[in-house]
């Protein structure tokens, strides 16, 4: 790769600062590459994701980091915030990398498992986990968490809880908020 | 504009006033510099005063004989010298007109600010020469005779802090004949270096004995004659007066007659309280009764009374009878002027990064600790151990920036500058010792300047092995240390299996460095390091006068540092004490029966001169800048600068006016030294002035109050521009003033336009002459 010197290889790092996203103060352009980000990600441990590598093609201007399929490995546990020297935070960051990918348009695979999400806030004024991650889920946490799953109303109603889910004006106030907000227009767009 | 009121209240007491002294103005032609283009013969004409004198070259020596014999033999009582810059001749002047006072006399800048300007434009120079000799002459009729203030310190010094930078600027002071107090809070000398084991030095591979290069210090340090060493001791107040220091000193008892003990140890043996031995960092443990190490000074044992149960076994068989339980601290006054601060460093507290485990695996250690464990006077006599089983361990891994270069709670965000050296010498004597040793050293930058580099390159080829990577934590399987990191150059997570993890802490000041910072009110960094009064050129000097610095006091650094900056601060004091110093007298006095002691002005000095003893008000004439910020602070008018400061201005205005004609422009400027000098440059480069452009020198900018500007606006100032350097501690100050000046321009019906402010820097002369410029095309375009 050519490294042209005449570029100005930080546009990129500052439209990430400016973001209103990120923390104020952020270490971005104080990186040193040490790594500690890396060697604490979960991320990272089981995948090719790399948080110091993300780093590094931002402060070199590559946009192409915007593009890789990686910066969609990170769960934003924020390890990497909170131990990074220079008060980086790598998942700020990879959240506003992934705020530009959306925007440019050409991720909406990555972010469709995500509409639930969205579509569970304006049907019921909550987050849900999306049901695509379901059989894994059954998988890793076992057949209790499944059976625990299915009958939650009626345990809910042995404990002597109220359900789970808000009651209806609650929810068309939340359901408003949204439409006014354009969170639905976004939502549409991403399904489109 | 307005022409000079002649019923303004202030120019009938200037004109009044003083109009019966005999002034005498000597013109120097400066060999064509000035007399090539300003008409000498006109100016002569033009002035009113005893006697007016024309010559080649006042500064010579022939020039001296004329000045001498106008004044003996015509009685003169003020001297106007037109020449050069006085930033070039003043002292030479000062002296030349004796007997006369030296304060009697003023400069006229006909070279820089007039002929070498304006050398396009004889008339206009010759013009501009007459003004600025009439200005002086109103001036010099406002000075009154003031004393240079000669400023001797006592013939002794206090060091606080008896480390390797203490010891070393005691020694050098005891050389130089000068007296010394030594202060340490431990019961022995010797601080860090003591106990470090083996020692770096630039140049040479190899690792030294620790001891054995102290230990000559050591011995001529605590036979000097000139030297009072004080351990256990502690500062608790600290006062100045009149450049003076007074320490109160207090003095913790040993509880063992230094004088009868012989050091034969039997009292240790009897003791039966064991506690940490904090020399050996807690690896082992120590008697209550207990020599701290077996070089240490005193050479006598002492008693840790807080662990001590006072079983009373020591003091039977101590065959000395030096041992006594009841004993009473001392307080102790010293005087001194000046003091050295070399309190040294503490390590950073590696619990403060939970994520590397030192607390919960025992073999999870700092450097220091590994020092003491290779050291043979250490807690396994030089053998490498374990701490958890006392095994040898075969695998090595070092972690350098634990608490430096981090911004994290409780990090510090500057490198720690000699953590790269410590690790790679410890690598390197566990890899002699025990050459089958695996040693990884996990760095982000390795930082060896200068010689060190042979060291790190020696260390490569001695199989020490380096990852580039800062680990994110250290966690224990089975048994062994597992350090995370990510081999930054392979872009690879590695996960490196260590029988033992060595932290490289961090450099931070000591709490007795913090604690004397406060007690003598010293200004600190933000790291709470003693901060030098500039940081380049003043290394060793703090912002309190008299007081010094050296030693990981002020920063981290190496022993090497340590020492240069502990002679080089003991430099300082001796000029001082065999030299002195010669201080401007215009500083401020304080009338004692006018002053209630409300303090505010205490407050308010940036320079820390004015502090209360005896329930006086009393002003360090060597700290005071005669800035005459205090003035305005003392709502009893109980402050006077001495001088004749503000009347001087006030003389210097009218006479700039007094003669200015019909639609003519007078810009005043004041600057003070810096902004003078770099006008100076203006004239020395022969860039052009405006001919409106007239510069007062000031002692201080801050001493030009409102009151002149509006009096020179008043009486026929067109403007008035105010310019000061930016790293003066007053530029704030001045700069926050400008807007209420404009305001009070405002309320007298004239348009705050007129005045201007700005910054000067002296190499910057060009950007200056172009503001003179901006700001003289401002002014013509005004109304108001």
């Amino acid at each position: 790769m050519n490294l042209k010197l005449n570029e100005n290889t930080h546009d990129l790092a500052n439209s990430i600062l400016k973001n209103l996203k990120s923390s104020e103060d952020m270490g971005l352009l104080r990186c040193v590459q040490c790594g500690m980000c890396t060697s604490t990600c979960p991320g990272a441990r089981h995948s090719s994701y790399n948080p110091r590598e993300m780093i590094k093609k931002i402060l070199q201007g590559d946009e192409t980091v915007i593009e890789d399929e990686n910066i969609w490995n990170c769960f934003y546990c924020y390890t990497c915030h909170s131990i990074c020297p220079v008060g980086n935070s790598a998942c700020e960051v990879n959240q506003i990398l992934r705020q530009i990918a959306i925007k440019n348009g050409k991720v909406n695979d990555k972010v469709k498992p995500f509409i639930e999400f969205g579509d569970s806030f304006l049907r019921l004024a909550i987050g849900g986990i999306p049901s695509i991650f379901f059989p894994e889920m059954r998988e890793d946490i076992g057949e209790d968490w499944w059976d625990f799953k299915n009958n939650l109303d009626e345990i809910r109603k042995d404990l002597d809880l109220d359900s789970y889910i808000p009651d209806d004006e609650s929810i068309n106030e939340v359901r408003t908020l949204l439409i006014n907000s354009g969170f639905e227009k976004r939502i549409k767009k991403i399904e489109e | 504009m307005s022409e000079i009121k002649e019923n303004d209240p202030i120019t009938i007491k200037l004109e009044k006033e003083k109009n019966d002294l005999k002034i005498g103005v000597f013109i120097c032609r400066c060999g064509g510099n000035i007399s090539d283009i300003v008409d000498i013969d006109k100016v002569k004409s033009s002035i009113d005063a005893e006697i007016v004198e024309e010559f080649e070259n006042l500064c010579s020596l022939n020039g001296r004989k004329i000045i001498r014999e106008n004044i003996i033999n015509k009685n003169l009582d003020r001297i106007v010298i037109a020449a050069c810059s006085p930033i070039s001749h003043e002292k030479t002047f000062r002296e030349y007109v004796q007997p006369l006072n030296p304060y009697l006399m003023d400069i006229a800048n006909l070279r820089e600010h007039c002929s070498w300007v304006h050398d396009d434009n004889p008339e206009k120079a010759t013009e501009k020469a007459i003004t600025l000799i009439k200005a002086s002459i109103e001036k010099v009729k406002q000075s009154n005779p003031v004393d240079p203030i000669s400023y001797q310190t006592p013939n002794s010094a206090v060091v606080i802090g008896g480390g390797i930078a203490g010891m070393n600027s005691a020694l050098s002071l005891a050389k130089q004949g000068i007296n010394v107090d030594l202060i340490e809070e431990a019961p022995t000398v010797g601080g860090n270096m003591a106990k470090i084991g083996k020692v770096f030095s630039p140049i040479k591979i190899a690792e030294e004995c620790g001891l054995c290069l102290l230990n000559p210090i050591l011995n001529e340090f605590v036979w000097h004659k000139n030297i009072n060493i004080h351990t256990n001791s502690k500062v608790l107040n600290c006062e100045k007066r009149g450049g003076n220091f007074t320490l109160l000193v207090e003095k913790n008892p040993r509880y063992v007659d230094s004088d009868k003990c012989i050091s034969c140890g039997k009292c240790s043996e009897v003791c039966e309280v064991e506690v940490n031995d904090s020399w050996n960092d807690g690896l082992s443990k120590r008697k209550a009764i207990y020599r701290p190490f077996s070089q240490s000074y005193p050479d006598s044992y002492i008693i840790d009374i807080e662990n001590c149960e006072k079983c009373g076994k020591c003091v039977k068989i101590c065959p000395m009878h030096a041992i006594r339980l009841k004993a009473e601290k001392e307080m102790i006054p010293l005087n001194s002027g000046s003091v050295i601060i070399a309190t040294g460093h503490k390590l950073f507290n590696p619990d403060l990064r939970p994520e590397y485990g030192y607390s919960r695996y025992e073999d999870v250690i700092t450097q220091s600790e590994l020092g003491r464990i290779m050291g043979v006077n250490g807690p396994t006599k030089g053998k490498l151990k374990k701490l958890s089983n006392g095994k040898v361990p075969k695998r090595i891994v070092m972690i350098q920036c634990v608490g430096s270069r981090d911004e994290k709670p409780g990090g510090h965000k500057y490198c720690s500058k000699v953590c790269c050296m410590v690790a790679l010498k410890n690598a390197n004597i566990i890899k002699h010792k025990y050459p089958d040793t695996n040693i990884i050293i996990c760095y982000t930058d390795i930082r060896t300047p200068g010689m060190y580099e042979k060291y790190y390159k020696h260390t490569q080829q001695a199989g020490i092995r380096l990852i580039r990577g800062r680990p994110g934590e250290v966690v224990k399987k089975n048994d062994t240390l597992i350090v995370r990191t990510e081999d930054t150059l392979k872009k690879e997570f590695v996960e490196i299996e260590a029988d033992m993890v060595v932290l490289s802490t961090a450099l931070e000041p000591s709490e007795g460095t913090k604690e004397i910072a406060k007690i003598m009110d010293i200004g600190v960094t933000e790291d709470f390091f003693i901060k030098e009064s500039h940081p380049k050129t003043k290394p060793v000097t703090t912002d309190v006068k008299g007081a010094y610095v050296c030693g990981t006091a002020q920063d981290p650094k190496d022993i090497t540092e340590s020492i240069m900056q502990a002679t080089s601060a003991a430099a300082k004091v001796s000029e001082m004490i065999h030299q002195g110093v010669e201080i401007e007298p215009f500083i401020a006095e304080i009338d004692q029966k006018r002053c209630n002691i409300c303090e505010k002005c205490i407050h308010t000095c940036k320079y820390k001169a004015l502090s209360i003893k005896d329930d006086e008000m009393h002003i360090d004439p060597v700290s005071c800048s005669g800035c005459g910020k205090c003035l305005t602070a003392c709502s009893e008018n109980a402050i006077n600068i001495q001088g004749n400061i503000e009347e001087k201005i006030f003389g210097t205005i009218y006479g700039l006016l007094k003669d200015k004609k019909e639609g003519e422009r007078r810009i005043i400027v004041f600057l003070d030294r810096i902004g003078y000098t770099t006008t100076d440059n203006i004239g020395v480069n022969r860039v052009k002035l405006p001919e409106s452009i007239y510069v007062v020198k000031v002692h201080s900018v801050n001493r030009v109050m409102p009151k002149h500007i509006i009096y020179a606006l008043q009486n026929g100032a067109d403007g008035v521009f105010i310019g000061e350097y930016p790293g003066d501690l007053m530029y704030q100050e001045v700069e926050k003033k400008m807007n209420l000046i404009q305001e009070k321009i405002a309320e007298n019906n004239m348009n705050p336009e007129r005045l201007e402010f700005s910054n000067v820097y002296i190499p910057y002369f060009r950007g200056l002459a172009e503001k003179f410029e901006r700001f003289d095309d401002k002014i013509k375009n005004l109304e108001g």
